[in-house]
């Protein structure tokens, strides 16, 4: 990635290039050799491939998660806790399976090489602002268009060690699983479908509407846009997982307190 | 384009694409015409790129159906919530209930709309939005299965050969250096 910025700069100062067949020094903007009449690839000609496959396998991986997440209706999952720890361990084992198929190219995610913590303490306060946004929106919506309240965890309410368990199934364990299926793996293979905008669109647009709530798009689709350029632009998901975390658990402690 | 040659040199036009060519190019910079070559070579090059063309009208035209099932669902959406929502006028809810069908078509608008720039994302995003719409309408009502099986199923296929073939365009261009 770092290599390929750096070799379009050195071309791009220069106003000329050489024709990848014959050699003859040519403009860099040229998509044929005057002399010889050779294709001067302008993207790398490499990414051309099995696109189709990877978009099967990426859709089985949605799918499964899909599968799992209405499974997840016909149970009363955020009251009983074995369903709950089931669900979450379904869709845990899910992501880290598919993100682990391109372990090799994935890993390099997961490094903490220029981690900085001033700056994933400010993506987590932005997550900590962004959640008390969306929560005052959501409820005025819900107030507004379903006059009713809604709240999850009711049963849990008052017991400490069932709350602290609440907050690692819903902040610990989605940001960290969620992030490894979603801006890992499913956004690293429709990078080597798409062009880089296009697969933020679309990693964001499948991960809003996974949520199963079109109500709750118009927050969700930022939400998922802002995490995905995050994961492109510092190359690591540690970032991501921070933020997903943070919001996650400022919404649940709304929930709790 | 302009900027590099300089201006007494571009005093020629190719044939083909009709850009400014250097009279010492052999082969044109821009779409690889034989400026200097013999008529034969230059006629199947004219004839090479009219197959691409009729290619590229092919994919073009799977995208298009893709686009209007989108915009067919949107207006599908649209319509089923207007009359929902004189059915069920005096039902407290009705917003609620109604919002959805809005939500959704405005979705697949803005879809439809937006595929002309992006094809692969809007289509593949569509085409997960209405999977995961059937399934929650199944769920709701296992009857919704079998209702409108043929349209689904043809919506669907429209869907997935526009997918196919934004991925194909995407390939051909680049294997022809077409911007």
């Amino acid at each position: 990635m770092v290599s390929e910025e750096i070799s379009a700069e050195v071309i791009e100062s220069a106003d000329q290039k050489n024709c990848i067949s014959c050699n003859v020094l040519i403009a860099v903007d040229c998509r044929f050799c005057g002399s010889c009449g050779a294709k001067q690839y302008l993207t790398e000609p490499d990414k051309i491939g099995n696109q189709w496959l990877l978009l099967k396998q990426s859709a089985l991986f949605y799918a499964i998660t899909l599968i799992i997440c209405c499974a997840s209706k016909f149970f009363d999952v955020f009251q009983t806790f074995s369903w709950l720890l089931f669900f979450s361990i379904a869709l845990a084992v899910n992501s880290l399976a598919f993100f682990l198929i391109y372990w090799k190219e994935n890993k390099k995610l997961l490094n903490f090489i220029n981690f900085s913590i001033q700056k994933a303490s400010l993506y987590g306060a932005m997550a900590m602002m962004g959640a008390i946004l969306v929560h005052y929106s959501v409820s005025w919506l819900n107030l507004t268009i379903f006059s009713r309240e809604e709240n999850y965890y009711y049963l849990f309410k008052g017991n400490f060690f069932a709350e602290l368990l609440i907050v690692f199934f819903t902040a610990v364990m989605p940001a960290l699983f969620e992030e490894l299926g979603f801006r890992g793996y499913l956004l690293g293979t429709l990078l080597k479908v798409a062009d880089k905008e296009q697969a933020i669109y679309i990693s964001a647009f499948l991960f809003a509407i996974i949520h199963l709530s079109f109500i709750s798009l118009f927050w969700l689709i930022p939400f998922a846009l802002f995490i995905a350029h995050v994961r492109i632009r510092e190359n690591t998901l540690w970032y991501g997982i921070f933020f997903h975390f943070f919001f996650n658990l400022t919404a649940c402690l709304f929930e709790l307190l | 384009m302009e900027n590099i040659i300089p201006a007494e040199a571009a005093i020629e036009k190719c044939d083909a694409c009709f850009t400014d060519v250097v009279a010492d190019d052999v082969y044109c910079t821009n779409c690889g015409y034989p400026l200097k070559g013999s008529d034969f070579e230059q006629r199947s090059f004219i004839a090479n790129r009219d197959v691409i063309d009729i290619d590229m009208n092919d994919f073009n035209n799977k995208i298009k159906s893709a686009r209007n099932s989108l915009y067919y669902l949107a207006g599908v959406f649209m319509f089923v919530g207007v009359i929902n929502f004189f059915i069920k006028k005096d039902d407290p809810d009705i917003l609620a209930y109604v919002l959805v069908y809005v939500i959704l078509a405005a979705l697949f608008l803005a879809l439809g709309g937006y595929s002309q720039k992006k094809p692969l994302a809007c289509i593949v995003s569509g085409l997960c939005l209405y999977t995961i719409v059937q399934v929650l309408a199944i769920i709701d009502n296992p009857a919704n299965l079998v209702s409108g099986i043929i349209v689904k199923i043809v919506i669907i296929g429209y869907m997935i050969k526009g997918i196919k073939s934004a991925l194909e365009l995407e390939r051909f261009k680049k294997e022809n250096n077409i911007t």
